[in-house]
């Protein structure tokens, strides 16, 4: 199965919607530097904004590609590079797949048991879960925009989105707090089916079910831990980039490791 | 500004809402077809029920959390930025320090002309990186598949979830831990008792966060905040 997922026609299908999406930012970059230089503003300003944005992005991106490398042992390489590509982000990217594996009956994301059928519904899901962000600009932005810009009190124009937005302002602060309350809901309840898994994976209290993914929680933890303290104690900001990913190779290694 | 100069922009603005319309529109269009192209290809289509169920499970969350998105991150990007960042993903971690960056570096501020060309720039130009780093890499990946397909290497593939939140576990917890506890006892608890449960963990995510939710609201309406360390532990 993972031959077929990388097989030729799979980059082909991925290479074109990224090809498309790398002529669409072509498309935004040559208007906007235009429209900068057709409104007076200085061509070194605006040269400096791209080459600042290029330095600035290299890492992260490398940070991405080890995202791809560890999606593609259960996925196959194309898919993960366009959902990588495109939208997506890699802590998104395999919580929605692990879901989408377990709706499909997969008991987990791996690809000895993936099957096309398995695979195009996981892609699918992965694809849907995530295209909010852009239905919501494509039938909003510019109202949103519109209504930031004259910066008065906001009533009327665009009735759901409005409630949304004057509640989103009221709350700003415990929306945080939710939103943070969320993951932790989130990351504890995959935690602890690792615990219980352990616990009671084969049989009920026999303490005899996979150790393995409590290990590697612990471990990725940790380095996540060492990744944090180094670049906030030690300013190695630029770390940041590789820490979520990173994190997760060193833990997985610990699979091969602990296994 | 002068008069014609303005009208100059405002055209330029109008004309970037619609070009970002219709390549939104496009870009899902593929990004939900592709599925159904590589099914006729595999020779296996989507299970439906299961899309359903998946996306009640883990799809609700991240809506949710796209909604939150949109609201905050739109007006630091403007237009433009908006359409491509919210296109090419990887918000958070990339494309917002970005813009902000360029933003800092150009001396702009929000809601001007200048600052939507600049968030343009900024946007097209570090997805324009991401798209070269990724093709760049995925060739070289090539020569090494059958390395990364190697037995040996199987173990690590298997857990990548579980090296993910371990990962998160550390980002979310080490501020929050008062918040964290509870729902981690009890999801344990819940998940040791009710072992059949495991197999649906992403469901479970529902409860767990409708829980810590709540906790967090009572800590919020307490100290008007969840971190731990303003709360002083």
């Amino acid at each position: 199965m993972i031959q077929v997922l990388n097989s030729l026609p799979m980059y082909i299908i991925c290479g074109l919607i990224i090809l498309f999406v790398a002529a669409v930012c072509i498309i935004f970059m040559i208007r906007a530097y235009r429209a900068g230089k057709s409104i007076g503003m200085d061509e070194k300003v605006l040269k400096r904004a791209v080459t600042s944005s290029v330095t600035f992005s290299i890492l992260p991106s490398v940070g991405i590609l080890l995202g791809v490398i560890a999606l593609s042992g259960s996925l196959g390489t194309p898919w993960p590079w366009l959902r990588l590509s495109v939208i997506g982000a890699l802590h998104y990217e395999t919580q929605v797949a692990q879901g989408a594996a377990e709706q499909v009956g997969l008991s987990s994301l791996s690809a000895a048991q993936m099957t096309p059928s398995a695979f195009t519904t996981i892609a699918l899901l992965m694809s849907i879960c995530i295209m909010w962000g852009m239905i919501l600009s494509v039938l909003f932005n510019k109202a949103y925009l519109k209504r930031l810009g004259s910066g008065k009190k906001k009533d009327g124009t665009g009735a759901g989105e409005a409630a949304d937005t004057v509640k989103d302002k009221k709350k700003q602060s415990f929306g945080d707090a939710a939103m943070i309350a969320m993951f932790i809901g989130l990351v504890s309840a995959y935690i602890g089916s690792y615990i219980g898994g352990f616990v009671s994976g084969k049989g009920r209290f026999t303490f005899r079910g996979d150790l393995t993914p409590i290990i590697v929680a612990a471990v990725a933890a940790a380095v996540m831990a060492v990744f944090t303290y180094l670049s906030e104690k030690k300013h190695m900001v630029w770390l940041e980039s590789f820490s979520i990913a990173g994190s997760m190779l060193i833990g997985m290694l610990a699979a091969i490791l602990f296994g | 500004m002068e008069r014609s100069k303005q009208d100059q922009f405002e055209s330029y603005n109008a004309r970037t809402h619609l070009l970002g319309r219709i390549c939104s529109v496009v870009t899902l269009v593929l990004l939900v077809g592709a599925p159904f192209l590589i099914g006729t290809y595999l020779g296996g289509m989507p299970e439906m029920p299961a899309v359903l169920k998946g996306f009640l499970a883990v799809g609700i969350v991240w809506t949710v959390s796209s909604i939150v998105e949109f609201l905050v991150y739109t007006p630091m990007l403007g237009a433009g930025g908006g359409y491509l960042a919210f296109i090419t993903g990887n918000l958070i971690n990339m494309k917002i320090p970005c813009a902000m960056n360029a933003r800092e570096i150009a001396g702009t501020s929000s809601g001007t002309p200048e600052n939507e060309i600049i968030s343009t720039l900024s946007i097209a130009a570090s997805s324009l990186v991401t798209i070269v780093v990724l093709a760049a890499g995925v060739l070289l990946l090539v020569p090494l598949q059958p390395l990364l397909q190697s037995p040996v290497l199987q173990p690590a593939f298997e857990n990548v979830v579980p090296a993910l939140f371990g990962a998160m576990s550390y980002m979310y917890y080490r501020k929050n831990l008062k918040l964290a506890l509870f729902p981690l006892v009890f999801m344990s608890v819940l998940f040791i008792l009710v072992p059949s449960l495991i197999s649906q963990t992403s469901i479970m995510i529902i409860p767990a966060g409708a829980l810590t939710i709540a906790l967090a609201y009572m800590i919020w309406k307490k100290h008007g905040t969840i971190l731990s360390k303003d709360i002083g532990r």
